[in-house]
């Protein structure tokens, strides 16, 4: 079942501090966050937070697409590792 | 690197009696495997692959000869199918190939982290898995210079954040985004 519209989306509050600081830093950081369950606001975006995936911390580069997700959605917690074959990556 | 087989497709088990095979297609576009002039199998030998169906082939050899018949195909199942690593198209500028950067030598400053041991992309940006699970961010920020001729990357670790005060505070709700 969704949840109630009327509540607004779900968002740890730390997760604003910590985003707050990072902005005020303008250095080259990764938040550290644990919080999976916190909805991606767009307050987040052009942030690079580090989602814990219960092993590790993996990168999560925050775009305008992902607003309105959950940050467990970008870590996996099983992970499969395909074939390189011919997929390619441009550098962001 | 120019000739790395890079693994593509996988030949899976016949299909009908007409030597058509099922294809485990590993290539990030499936259509692109039609376009390859010659695909090498375990063996050495040359094929070309038209679709003829979603992850079924016709595979045709050198001579241009299909499979004669299921018999022909059962022969070749479990057959890998690679290109050389030259016979991949050029990347635009900026773009780079997973196996190109798998295997590269991470290095912050004189100090070597290890080697690209993987290349993942979960939805939100690439990222490096590199040495005993360094997770790096793809990006001009991390990863300044790639020397794909030089066999090594220029890692630069980002900081980790650390925000001092009480951040245990209580979750936050209702708001509008």
């Amino acid at each position: 079942m969704a949840r109630s519209v009327w509540k607004g989306p779900f968002v740890d509050g730390f997760l604003f501090k910590k985003a707050e600081a990072s902005r005020a830093s303008g250095r080259n950081e990764v938040i550290k966050i644990w919080s999976r369950r916190s909805t991606i606001l767009p307050q987040f975006v052009g942030l690079t937070f580090g989602v814990y995936n219960g092993h590790k911390f993996l990168p999560v580069q925050v775009t305008e697409n992902m607003v309105g997700h959950k940050f467990g959605e970008f870590s996996p917690t099983r992970t499969f590792t395909g074939h390189a074959s011919d997929k390619k990556s441009k550098r962001g | 690197m120019a000739d790395t087989p890079i693994l593509l497709a996988v030949i899976g088990r016949p299909h009908g009696v007409r030597g058509l095979v099922r294809v485990q297609c590993h290539a990030a576009d499936p259509a692109s495997l039609e376009g390859y002039d010659a695909l090498f199998d375990d063996r050495g030998r040359r094929w070309t692959l038209r679709w003829r169906g979603e992850g079924i082939a016709e595979l045709r050899d050198a001579d241009g000869r299909v499979l004669a018949d299921r018999d022909a195909a059962q022969a070749m199942v479990n057959q890998r199918l690679s290109v050389e690593r030259a016979a991949l198209p050029e990347t635009d500028d900026g773009e780079f190939y997973h196996t190109d950067l798998i295997g590269l030598e991470a290095f912050e400053g004189d100090r070597s982290w290890g080697r690209v041991k993987a290349v993942h992309d979960f939805g939100a940006g690439t990222i490096l898995e590199i040495g005993a699970g360094l997770m790096l961010p793809f990006t001009l920020a991390c990863v300044p210079v790639v020397d794909l001729a030089g066999g090594r990357i220029t890692v630069s670790l980002p900081d980790e954040l650390e925000v001092p005060g009480e951040l245990e505070d209580s979750v936050e709700t209702g708001v509008t985004p």
